[in-house]
């Protein structure tokens, strides 16, 4: 990719991200629920109807919708995300607090789903249609179809009551307190990567310059890892963008069943409480890192695939 | 076959080592367990840990509803507190009186109460933080209006705009907790009170907090005695099950809110300890009864209540963790549960009968009774967030169509109940409501059933009215006398009841559940008192 088009896509997302921060504000605008009851009705006093307007006011939700919007716009730009309604503490500093947790989680279960995923996929490819390859399918199978909060209560009850060995209460973003979490996240990803990695594998072993190779007498490891393994990574990182980027939004259930202070958990309880300015931060986040992430990926097609990069010169 | 060991050997010992590597770091856990028990030579236990729900971001008592917090953590301290009965008792202050003309209170702060920073808690303080209340809070104003505050030594008057016959009770709320305002950072103090924690009286004060786990020290100057325990940990453990795995394995010695599910993992257990009681709430139907609904027939509202079965809603459907309803106000305060009288308890052909009298008959046979064309259905109104209300729903559906009455069920989002019971845009509606945040059911008992003229009474959607009840309710305002004020709102609970204005399902039970080397780990009705000074190691 070429800096012309790079500067092209920066572009393009500005007006991506105005149009997402502009359809959530629509959206939670337009949603049932007023933030002002939520706030004041937490502990089912009787609020008389002064209070709620004055508060409103004071929220600035006493506004037109475009007023409220150019307002968070213009905040926005100065480097300000408004204050969280619920937490009374600045968004940016919410989504700064969950950030470490979601970061530690989601890189450690990436580590973790490549060390089961990859060379798995190898060897059920390898051996295609013998008792290992179905086996590990097998298993695949059943690691996509169980419910994430399923396993996660499983393994608490398994690793942390039973056998004491990790802690069951989070609270901290620690590496005892982070590894059943991270095995939890890891367990879906890790299945249906396998399959993927497998796929992929499969399809380019079955293309020409492998027989080639191998009639030639090139050994099967230095064919798969200096030939198969790159050309098979491609589509792979495509989805592994994705998932990054899904990893990075939080995982709300993993977060409940585990206590783990990150962003999912934030998001499903800013949405709970109306808490627009908080639901506004978190979605430009993820928008800014899907767009970011992609961005890369595209950018390293370039460098991983000289088809791509001399296709462009 | 090809040739493949070394990617083999390869992979192996990745996966190895992956393995090796989470199962040695993992390793190790509880080694402090031995250490939280031994007490130390000044009496005081080494550590306690509790499992609690936390929503609050930050310890700024008057931000949001976040003083619950800061006195469910053992760190603040109101002039009154509630007893088991909700009856208001002293706390920070020892005694009060009640001018003649009922609008001075004298309070008088206990002369030993110092803050946490050693500071002596004296009248002037308290009126500081009082002050400070009314200055940050927009919800001060909803417990009373003063038109005067002076402070002499120790002794605190208040002086409200009208008779406030329930003013201790107002000033028991946790946004009404007592700080020392001069060490607020926003006062000129060196405190940043949201992220570590006002000073107050309490036993414990803050070492270090964030939402997801508070770790609280002893306050050694505490005025009530040393606390027990030199270090309280507080994770926040959102999830019923892992809360309850938590206690279960011993991680945390007590818990707040284990799932009905989990109760049985813990109770008649010599390893540990459960305290039960019913919480301040009522889960209400409401009666729309306005001019042309069909429930404004009193009869028709006395056939459907008497139709359902609530006795095993609650000990089946809810396994036992609410109590049956019958009165408005539930039998955790002392407000005559159970001398009240429900005419309409269950009774199946009582129903049936009301219904004949009324007109209503199944002339078309398809179980459904009609009148004038017209089948007798109604709608209930719900809402999913709190997990009894559908299953009581579906139960009121299932009995009520034994007698003939067809009800459909609308579940709406919960930020829509509000509006909908204002309105009136329902036949039935159920939620699950708190009924004495103050210790006192009044508002409770105006709010949903005091006459609505032209929406004076916005939250009495129901178009219930009835002139008796208002009168006593007019009386109840101005009534300071603690032993007429239970009488009128017993009578005024028994009106509704044989009014048949409303149906009420059941009170959800609360709990605590500890470790039995944890003494006193007691569930109060006011949901606040979690950390207290009395939870120490069982002998």
């Amino acid at each position: 990719m070429k800096g012309k088009e790079i500067l092209h896509r920066l572009v393009q997302m500005i007006f991506t991200l105005l149009g997402v921060t502009f359809l959530t504000f629509a959206l939670t605008y337009i949603a049932p629920g007023d933030p002002v009851e939520m706030i004041l009705e937490v502990g089912d006093t009787i609020i008389p109807k002064e209070v709620i307007e004055a508060t409103r006011k004071e929220l600035g939700l006493d506004q037109p919708f475009h007023v409220q919007y150019v307002r968070w716009l213009g905040g926005l730009l100065t480097g300000d995300m408004g204050m969280s309604y619920s937490a009374r503490v600045p968004v940016a500093q919410k989504l700064m607090e969950a950030l470490p947790g979601t970061i530690a989680l989601a890189g450690s279960s990436l580590f973790i789903m490549m060390i089961i995923a990859l060379p798995l996929g190898i060897i059920s490819a390898l051996h295609r249609n013998s008792i290992i390859d179905n086996v590990i399918r097998a298993v695949t199978f059943v690691g996509i179809s169980m419910p994430s909060f399923w396993v996660g209560l499983v393994l608490l009850y398994i690793f942390g009551l039973q056998l004491g060995w990790f802690p069951i209460a989070g609270g901290e973003v620690e590496f005892r307190r982070m590894v059943l979490p991270a095995v939890t996240l890891a367990i879906p990803m890790a299945a249906k990567y396998t399959r993927q990695v497998r796929t992929a594998l499969l399809e380019e072993l079955n293309q020409d310059y492998v027989m080639g190779a191998r009639a030639r007498g090139i050994p099967m490891s230095r064919v798969l890892w200096h030939h198969i393994l790159p050309n098979a990574c491609l589509p792979l990182i495509t989805l592994l963008g994705l998932t990054i980027g899904w990893l990075l939004g939080g995982s709300a259930v993993i977060e409940m069943v585990f206590g783990w202070p990150g962003l999912g958990k934030l998001a499903v309880h800013a949405i709970e409480m109306r808490d627009y300015p908080l639901v506004m931060g978190f979605v430009l986040w993820i928008a800014v890192f899907y767009m970011v992430i992609n961005l890369i990926i595209d950018c390293s097609y370039h460098y991983l695939d000289p088809r791509i990069r001399k296709g462009t010169r | 076959m090809f040739t493949f060991t070394k990617a083999k050997k390869a992979m192996a010992a990745a996966l190895a080592t992956g393995m090796l590597a989470s199962f040695v770091t993992g390793c190790g856990g509880g080694g402090d367990k031995k250490a939280d028990d031994k007490k130390a030579a000044s009496g005081q236990a080494e550590k306690f840990k509790f499992g609690v729900t936390n929503f609050a971001d930050s310890l700024e008592p008057t931000d949001n509803y976040f003083g619950w917090v800061v006195m469910r953590y053992g760190l603040g301290e109101c002039l009154f507190k509630f007893d088991e009965k909700m009856v208001v008792q002293p706390w920070v202050a020892d005694k009060w009186s009640v001018s003649e003309d009922k609008l001075t209170w004298t309070i008088h702060i206990r002369d030993n109460v110092t803050f946490s920073n050693g500071k002596k808690c004296d009248a002037e303080a308290v009126k500081k933080s009082i002050e400070r209340v009314f200055a940050k809070s927009k919800r001060a104003g909803t417990f009373f209006a003063y038109t005067k505050m002076e402070a002499k030594g120790q002794d605190l008057m208040i002086t409200t705009k009208e008779p406030m016959p329930n003013l201790n009770g107002a000033l028991s709320d946790p946004l009404w907790l007592i700080v020392d305002v001069t060490s607020d950072k926003a006062a000129g103090g060196d405190r940043d009170f949201s992220k570590q924690g006002p000073i107050c009286t309490g036993p414990y004060k803050v070492k270090s907090f964030v939402k997801e786990k508070a770790v609280m020290e002893s306050n050694d100057t505490y005025w009530g005695g040393k606390p027990p325990y030199k270090v309280v940990e507080i994770p926040s453990i959102d999830d019923p099950n892992t809360r309850a795995m938590a206690l279960q394995s011993g991680e945390i010695d007590a818990a707040v809110n284990i799932a009905a599910g989990d109760m049985t993992l813990f109770r008649g257990k010599d390893k540990f300890r459960v305290s039960e009681l019913a919480s301040l709430r009522t889960v209400i139907t409401r009666l729309n009864q306005r001019e042309g609904r069909i429930l404004n027939d009193k009869r028709v509202r006395e056939a459907l209540v008497s139709s359902l079965d609530r006795e095993t809603y609650n000990k089946v459907l809810l396994k036992g963790t609410f109590i049956a309803g019958k009165a408005p106000v539930p039998p955790s305060l002392d407000y005559g549960f159970d001398q009240l009288k429900d005419p309409n308890a269950y009774n199946v052909e009582r129903a049936k009968k009301l219904l004949a009298e009324a007109g209503w008959k199944d002339t078309n046979g398809d179980g459904i009774l009609d009148k004038d064309g017209k089948p007798l259905q109604l709608t209930i109104v719900t809402y999913n967030s709190r997990a009894e209300l559908p299953l009581y729903s579906e139960a009121i559906q299932a009995d009520a169509k034994k007698v003939g009455i067809d009800i459909k069920i609308n579940t709406v989002d919960y930020n829509l109940v509000d509006r909908m019971g204002i309105n009136g845009e329902f036949d039935l509606m159920i939620s699950n409501n708190i009924t004495a945040p103050t210790g006192d059911p009044e508002i409770y008992l105006n709010w949903y059933w005091r006459t609505n003229v032209d929406g004076n009474n916005p939250q009495n959607g129901t178009g219930y009215s009835n002139p008796a009840y208002d009168e006593l309710m007019a009386k109840l305002a101005v009534e300071f006398d603690k032993g007429k004020r239970r009488e009128m709102m017993i009578k005024a609970q028994q009106i509704i009841l044989d009014d048949c204005a409303s149906i009420f399902m059941g009170y959800p039970q609360t709990n605590m559940v500890s470790s039995s080397k944890i003494a006193n780990a007691d569930i109060k009705p006011a949901d606040y008192y979690w950390l207290t000074p009395e939870i120490k190691p069982a002998k």
